[in-house]
């Protein structure tokens, strides 16, 4: 396992080092102190695991492919951004825009998130252990979006088609969503989902996922259609 | 005999649009770009002053001008370097078909040029015939991926453009094709409005961040671009050049779009004449003139538009929808099909319908097909060969041995309010307006 002891050092310089570490084949790096500095971990493309031990700033382990990334404090906006493929998992909470335009792979909160969790996902998982803030899901296109606790105001606005699940109360479901009668394999993968992302000391706070609520895009945004006119209006 | 008297209210136009509406329930959507009669200054609002007694000039036709460009220089470890000033702008793959989007790479590859990606990700077609590609992200985030960008040349951070700033895109259901959807995850046939905010920053000093985090990606290694729509120009591109962008574009309300709400493209932004002199007056303002390049877009039509734009400021132009009709957007071919869109040559903006008659704002491979790579390819080259001789002919006659040298003391305004705009005396007179 190899260090990275962040100090004083520039961001610059704590990523080219991580880099290094992984050109030469390390797969298991601990960086101590990040200071919740921005755009660390950021396009990390080989399978390697990074550990962030305390917060992170913005964009941490964005535009990724492949390594799985652990910070055992909070991160800031943009956690993971666009990423492709890979696992981040943020033990405390995340900042406005996290797993926006992510792509694929895994992104897991145990905390809360504040708003916009998920915007713009085009596939992959986000699970989130507390409440998200508004705009969640918006104008997600693939992918499933789960959170445990309570959801914000204009959830889930003008998706496409992305699956969202809910433990908690939704303050608002935003234009266009909709809520859907959960299926057998729904309430199978949101618990299977919950019991591989999520430590028992918080998944035993949250309800079971029989009880989750399920909602997607009613589709009526899709398409240009004045017969949805209302809608349209108060689209935001 | 009867004498016919149409308002001046309500012309035709209008009373189509209002009628149009009163069908549809709905604004009213198009590509192109603005259709209004220009009676705002332009850049046919300056002549050049060339050479007399007062200065010499270079023999037109064959006396060395340097058109070489580069761009990048403030922070990037590889700055872009062009044979040319005048690139092809960002226009999607889905937009513009895939053999739009190839003969646009390969024209600009063949004179030195670069082009840019768009709002659906990179082809890897357009990578491998492209000499400097510029890969573009948007709001959307459509296509985006890690792998693509770091194989890009620069990476153009895009806020708006000119045709319709602060709204994101349109891409009718028509357009979205079975390809076009996998390519940006999207369901088959929706009509695909992106959003207009990026989903993980939204102000300028969090753009500060995300710049650095583009930096991280790419190594520090390409020239980091930010384009915006021309609106608020003068504060907006200080707050680019505090971001720490390499290279800041301005796009002005002439410039061009796949498809739009028709009212954004005729009533949002600032012309493009008028937003050069405020983007050179912020650089200046902040002591960065110089050091950010800067590249302007909207409407640039030839090389007479853009050696005045570089004139007034500008390190390049970009072209779109001058490069489309190079690839025979609007040529009277295929008549008929203009016919059954309810146009004619030379007046059609259907890009919106994805039934373009000769091949390029189209996803239907029957049009698609119209337009042969090879030949488009020639004819874009063919077109930046002809604008880049056009410079400097300009360039020469102005005395100047390197077209970047092209300064507004070159030209004189032929209308008060172009002398207003860009600070350059009324031609008879010695005297700017509005100072």
């Amino acid at each position: 396992m190899a260090e990275i002891d962040c100090g004083a050092r520039s961001t610059r310089e704590i990523n080219a080092e991580l880099k290094q570490w992984i050109q030469r084949g390390e797969t298991d790096i601990v960086v101590r102190h990040p200071g919740a500095r921005h755009n660390l971990a950021v396009a990390i493309l080989s399978p390697a695991r990074v550990r962030l031990e305390g917060s992170a700033g913005y964009f941490c382990a964005g535009l990724i492919d492949g390594p799985t990334i652990e910070i055992s404090g909070s991160a800031g906006w943009g956690l993971a951004e666009s990423m492709m493929n890979g696992r981040v998992v943020v033990e405390g909470n995340a900042g406005n825009g996290a797993a926006a335009a992510i792509r694929g792979g895994t992104v897991v909160i145990h905390g809360d998130a504040a708003a916009r969790l998920g915007a713009s996902m085009k596939g992959g998982l986000v699970i989130v252990g507390g409440n998200c803030g508004y705009m969640a899901g918006f104008m997600a296109q693939k992918g499933t979006l789960i959170v445990c606790g309570d959801a914000g105001e204009a959830f889930a606005d003008s998706m496409y088609a992305t699956t969202c699940f809910v433990g908690g109360r939704i303050a608002d479901l935003g234009t266009d969503a909709v809520l859907a009668e959960p299926t057998a394999e729904d309430i199978a993968f949101v618990d299977d989902a919950l019991a591989a992302w999520l430590p028992p000391a918080i998944r035993g706070k949250r309800p079971p996922a029989r009880e989750f609520r399920k909602v997607v895009a009613g589709r009526k945004l899709w398409n240009f259609d004045h017969r949805e006119w209302k809608l349209w209006q108060e689209a935001l | 005999m009867s004498v016919l008297q149409a308002s001046g209210v309500f012309q035709p136009g209008v009373i189509d649009d209002i009628q149009t509406k009163a069908a549809s329930g709905l604004y009213r959507i198009r590509g192109y770009g603005t259709l209004r009669e220009r009676r705002w200054a332009t850049f046919d609002d300056l002549t050049f002053l060339p050479c007399s007694l007062t200065r010499i000039p270079l023999e037109g036709y064959r006396e060395k001008c340097s058109t070489k460009t580069v761009l990048g220089t403030r922070f990037a470890g590889k700055p872009v370097e062009l044979d040319i000033p005048v690139m092809i702008t960002g226009m999607s793959w889905g937009a513009l078909s895939y053999n739009a989007k190839v003969a646009l790479a390969k024209g600009a590859a063949a004179v030195g040029s670069s082009n840019t990606t768009g709002d659906g990700g990179m082809l890897l077609a357009e990578r491998e015939n492209s000499r400097t590609l510029i890969y573009e992200v948007l709001p959307s985030r459509y296509g985006i991926n890690i792998h693509h960008m770091r194989m890009a040349d620069a990476i153009e951070l895009t806020i708006g453009q000119g045709a319709k700033p602060g709204t994101g895109g349109l891409l009718l259901g028509s357009k979205v094709s079975d390809t076009i959807a996998r390519q940006r995850d999207l369901p088959i046939g929706v009509d695909q409005r992106s959003p207009a905010r990026h989903p993980d920053f939204l102000g300028p000093d969090d753009m500060i961040i995300k710049v650095e985090e583009l930096r991280e990606a790419t190594d520090w290694q390409v020239p980091i671009f930010i384009k915006m729509g021309a609106s608020r120009v003068f504060d907006d591109v200080k707050l680019a050049a505090k971001a720490k962008a390499d290279v800041i574009v301005v796009d002005g309300m002439e410039g061009g779009t796949g498809a739009s709400p028709a009212i954004l493209q005729e009533h949002t932004g600032i012309p493009t004449l008028a937003a050069v002199c405020e983007a050179r007056a912020a650089l200046e303002d902040c002591g960065l003139y110089g050091e950010v390049q800067l590249v302007i877009a909207g409407g640039i039509r030839d090389g007479v538009d853009a050696a005045k734009a570089i004139a007034l400021g500008a390190d390049a132009v970009y072209i779109g929808t001058a490069a489309l009709i190079g690839l025979n957007c609007n040529r009277p071919i295929h008549v008929e099909d203009y016919h059954q869109l309810g146009t004619e040559p030379y007046h059609c903006h259907h890009c919106h319908t994805g039934r373009c008659p000769v091949g390029i704002t189209t996803q239907d491979p029957e049009l698609m097909r119209r337009l042969d790579i090879e030949e488009g390819a020639a004819r874009v080259s063919n077109l930046l060969r002809a604008m880049t001789l056009e410079i400097q002919m300009l360039a020469r006659a102005c005395g100047k041995s390197d077209v970047h040298h092209l300064e507004p003391e070159d030209m004189a305004a032929l209308s008060m309010e172009a002398s207003a705009i860009c600070g350059i005396p009324l031609a008879g007179t010695r005297r700017v307006f509005g100072r």
